[in-house]
């Protein structure tokens, strides 16, 4: 090896040593930190002119940190364990912003909530529900969805299908009509576990009812109960007739949007956020695809709809917590940053003072949906503890792979369940 | 260096018997062969980089694009903040792999050459920091930059990566640097030489195709990490080309075309270091290995 | 000479090991320390809750079943990129037309990142229109739509497959160092002495390579805890739960149950088990050290 070359290589290892020296940390005065999950391109951008907006409005300057939805569950818990939580950060309303509560993680917002008259701009379907934790208010909504059976309306109305299935026979009777028709009728796309969960959640509110279903996931009920076993049942004759799509693991929740966006499978079981991705791959709402409750089964039960609420807190130790208020009234009460941000990520606002025009034909049927219920209720893996939701996450994918063995898993699962509980 | 091994029959100094001699084309074949399936996923992100997100949600993935989609690539390349994060890649991947491979040479040469009692102990524990998963780390790591006031800034990246790559790189130099002829170490000291001059002058030279070897190595894998940047940064001017690549995908969006054009982009950097360095480490071993 | 010796150890050893000690070993400590409380990450009150922890351990199934993947994987990680890698590193070293080329192409997906490798080995694996599906009923003629990274029998080998993918390359490129560095007329003497390729590779070529090989495991080791990020992104564990591995488990009860107590045990745990499996490697690589030192 000669020696220029052999030069040549120690400074290639050694240059950047030197180009090291411009990093050093910089503090600001007026400014409010916020750490959210809205990444994506548009996420980004959006929530950059309505920061903007804000900051025109205010003068504070808003420090923003985005990072990708799974991630942001490790990155804001290694930041609250090391006592370096955000003045705001982006929560999922629900038994998941209880937990950060009993942790001591958060601030209560009841001053600033009184002061700026939320209740009159906050949705009631949402608003106790997701912002009052043991009888303080902690979150306001940012945006939230609902989730209903999305179809493609060209596969339903060929099958002959053109009013919504409004019970459950009527709700076979479709179903059997489209296998009929050589379509497979429901897609599901349990990969990630959680599209899974929207099914357990409507055939145990349609079956058992909302009041039985929130003890459930308060531990004060079990998974053994033959109230979760009838749904679970129901769920299971439905896979047994052949209505749900082949290998529903092997497939994340696009893939089968996907598969009912290009005709092969008929409808899916999703949340409002499917019109924001159906839109951007070109998809028309109202005239391509469109959506129906999900059907009545067991009548006299009260009408619940399932969806998340994307919530927006401060924490306990916020460094600037007069300037979080503000941002906070601002981000909800705002109805133009509102409505463009309901725009851009496919949501609901939840803010009364949003122009219905800004809605497309699908969202204001999802909003008029979600007014007729009388319940209003999170997703599974928001209403029961993160513990718990794990272990029911993983029970739906194993039921979707081999649902013939749904009494032991049943069983298992209230096991584990119930050891979960008592963490 | 003489000229090398030879596995068929052909080449090299001795030539057998005119005679057909099949193996160079089975082996062409059958390389070629595992060329072709070990560059199908390659090519499958190739494919999904010219293709917008529509065609790969609607259509099929695999299909050979009737016209190319070149879209992605302009988004990617002509956005500011991708440059900034490759800058940033740069500076925390290029100085970390320097910084460790500089620490292993001197342990590495310590455990190889002036062995003390308990040493093979210590080295066992510096070699077992690499066989546990990073997650195991994060919080006290984090609660002490915070503490040092550095959490978003590059570096806790450049240390922490510093820091994990001293296992593997002590135990590649001390591997090396035990080929060193003791004699050889003896007799620059018995000519007034320092401990340090023979580290420098005699085992360092030595060693530098497994220098490279190192080189390549940590620069790749400190390029493509993405659990630290995404715990130590938090603002986008400080992020890494990794973090940029995992939130092109939204809360419910994805962006697959995107993900693939800047994914083929950001592994440019680390080909170049291979490519870079591997005639260093192919000469390399050479010595290491087998002379001593 | 004996006292300028111990000089030039703590002078040498001074900064590495200090570095190490404040990076590596002190978290990894207080890490431990959690293992013996019910932290959840999120309060800043906790128990002190002694073996308990540890106690749970056994009668996790979960734990049960990431052990054994975690060996499964291990043992995998550890031959086939190892035995492919060699596989190659031979056959380019036969001055095959394009060499440097195939070299390229094999080390090429190290290059890439996992969350892309990841992405690209689902759509490979995706049971209806997956590169891999496609290509058996082409052959086989017939509908074929088994779904790889959805079936508890088989996800965790076809992680595995994609990760090795990755990982062959860099086996590749040792071995093809190791292999310029034996003399050719070492094997010239082979040849007229009527030994057969076969021969050749087993009885000269192989123990040559030792000390490559020895390289090789312990960075298909390294490599192979890299392997939690395509593995997070190819199944997260899934499905339900059946490709866990250790880490994976780990990271599960510490940052989505927000058991970071129990997370902390397991994680002493796999320490313990890495310190046994680095006994056994420092063994052999005694033995290299006799056989070259």
């Amino acid at each position: 090896m000669n020696k220029r070359r052999r030069q040549l290589l120690l400074a290639a290892v050694l240059a950047p040593v030197m180009a090291t020296a411009s990093m050093v940390p910089s503090f600001a005065a007026d400014e409010v930190t916020i750490s959210h999950y809205f990444t994506g391109e548009l996420g980004q951008k959006g929530l950059k002119e309505i920061l903007d907006g804000f900051k025109a409005k205010s003068g504070i300057t808003v420090k923003d940190s985005p990072i990708g939805h799974e991630d942001f569950k490790t990155g804001i818990l290694v930041r609250a364990a090391g006592n370096a939580l955000p003045d705001v950060f982006s929560y999922w309303a629900g038994a998941r912003t209880q937990f950060v509560i009993d942790a001591g993680d958060l601030r209560p917002i009841d001053g600033m909530w009184d002061k700026a008259g939320l209740d009159n701009v906050v949705a009631k379907s949402v608003a106790d529900g997701a912002t009052k934790y043991d009888g303080k208010r902690y979150l306001v909504p940012f945006g939230y969805h609902y989730s209903g059976l999305f179809f493609n309306k060209a596969v339903m109305e060929k099958a002959g299908i053109t009013e919504a299935p409004k019970t459950w026979e009527e709700f076979l009777a479709a179903c059997e009509k489209l296998k009929a028709n050589g379509v497979t009728p429901i897609a599901l796309g349990s990969k990630n576990r959680w599209p899974a969960q929207f099914w357990f959640d409507y055939l145990i509110l349609r079956t058992a009812g909302p009041d039985y279903r929130a003890k459930l996931m308060n531990g004060t009920a079990s998974y053994a109960d033959p109230e979760v076993k009838k749904a679970m049942d129901l769920w299971k004759s439905m896979v047994d007739k052949g209505y749900f799509v082949e290998n529903a693991n092997a497939d994340s929740w696009t893939d089968a949007s996907d598969k009912v966006a290009r005709g092969d499978a008929a409808m899916t079981l999703m949340g409002t956020w499917i019109t924001g991705y159906w839109n951007s791959i070109g998809l028309k709402p109202g005239e391509d695809y469109d959506f129906y409750p999900f059907p009545e089964v067991t009548a006299g039960v009260p009408n619940a709809v399932v969806g998340p609420v994307d919530g927006l807190v401060i924490s306990a130790n916020a460094k600037n917590p007069e300037g979080a208020e503000q941002l906070l009234e601002y981000l909800v009460s705002d109805p133009e940053a509102q409505a463009k941000w309901a725009n851009i990520q496919g949501a609901l606002s939840a803010n009364v003072n949003v122009a219905k025009s800004n809605y497309n034909a699908v969202m204001l049927k999802a909003l008029d949906t979600i007014d007729a219920a009388q319940t209003f209720a999170f997703n599974y893996d928001l209403s029961t503890p993160p513990p718990v939701a794990e272990v029911g996450l993983s029970m739906f994918a194993r039921f979707m792979d081999d649902p013939s063995n749904v009494d032991t898993i049943l069983d298992e699962t209230q096991a584990s369940a119930a050891s979960a509980f008592a963490e | 260096m003489a000229d090398t091994a030879t596995l068929g029959s052909t080449s090299g100094d001795y030539v057998a018997p005119k005679r057909f001699n099949p193996w160079p084309v089975v082996i062409f074949i059958c390389l070629f062969t595992l060329a072709i399936l070990f560059l199908a996923p390659t090519f499958g992100v190739l494919l999904s980089s010219v293709k917008t997100t529509r065609d790969i949600a609607l259509g099929d993935l695999w299909a050979i694009p009737s016209s190319m989609y070149w879209g992605n690539y302009v988004e990617v390349l002509s956005n500011p903040a991708v440059h900034g994060y490759m800058l940033n890649t740069f500076l925390v991947a290029a100085p970390a792999t320097a910084f460790s491979i500089a620490l292993g040479v001197l342990a590495g040469y310590v455990f190889a050459k002036l062995p003390f009692k308990g040493s093979d102990l210590v080295f066992l524990l510096v070699v077992s920091g690499m066989f546990f998963p990073p997650q195991v780390i994060l919080i006290p790591l984090f609660r002490l930059f915070n503490l040092m006031g550095l959490i978003d800034t590059l570096w806790p990246m450049i240390i922490v990566h510093t820091a994990l790559g001293i296992p593997i790189c002590t135990l590649l130099m001390r591997n090396f640097f035990a080929t060193v002829p003791n004699p050889l170490r003896e007799a620059a000291i018995l000519e007034g030489a320092s401990e340090w001059q023979v580290l420098t002058k005699i085992a360092l030279p030595i060693s530098l195709p497994a220098i490279a070897v190192l080189a390549t190595l940590q620069f790749t894998w400190i390029w493509n990490d993405f659990l630290w940047p995404l715990i130590f940064t938090q603002s986008d001017e400080k992020r890494t080309i990794m973090l940029g690549l995992v939130f092109m995908k939204g809360q419910y969006s994805v962006a697959w075309g995107i993900q693939g054009a800047m994914s083929l982009i950001a592994s440019l950097p680390t080909l170049i270091v291979f490519l870079f360095f591997q005639r260093y480490f192919i000469k390399g071993m050479t010595m290491g290995a087998v002379k001593g | 000479m004996n006292q300028s010796n111990t000089f030039w150890r703590v002078a040498l050893l001074a900064l590495p090991l200090s570095v190490f000690a404040l990076i590596i070993i002190w978290p990894l400590l207080s890490s431990f320390y959690y293992g013996f409380t019910n932290w959840n990450g999120f309060s800043d009150n906790y128990d002190f809750v002694g073996f308990e922890n540890f106690g749970k351990l056994f009668s996790d199934r979960l734990f049960m079943s990431a052990a054994i993947n975690t060996i499964i994987w291990m043992a995998i990680a550890v031959v086939l990129p190892t035995v492919l890698g060699l596989s190659l590193a031979l056959l380019i070293d036969s001055h095959v037309p394009g060499g440097p080329i195939f070299k390229t192409i094999f080390y090429l997906p190290i290059c890439l990142s996992a969350v892309v490798v990841g992405q690209v080995w689902v759509w490979i694996y995706q049971p209806d229109w997956g590169l891999l599906n496609t290509i058996i009923e082409y052959v086989t003629n017939d509908r074929f739509n088994y779904a790889w990274l959805a079936k508890p029998d088989s996800a965790l080998y076809s992680v595995i497959v994609a990760w090795s993918w990755q990982a062959t390359g860099l086996s590749m490129v040792i071995y093809l160092a190791g292999l310029t560095a034996i003399p050719g007329d070492l094997l010239e003497v082979c040849e007229l002495e009527g030994a057969t390729t076969w021969q050749r590779i087993r009885h000269v070529i192989l123990p040559l390579l030792t000390p490559a090989t020895v390289v090789v495991v312990a960075l298909s080791v390294i490599n192979s805890l890299k392997g939690f990020d395509i593995l997070y992104i190819m199944t997260g564990g899934g499905p339900f739960n059946s490709s866990d591995t250790l880490a994976m488990h780990m990271y599960n009860e510490s940052f989505k149950k927000y058991l970071m107590g129990y997370g902390s045990a397991i994680s002493v745990v796999l320490f313990l088990v890495a310190l046994t499996i680095i006994r056994l490697y420092f063994k052999q690589l005694k033995k290299v050290d006799e056989i070259y030192g």
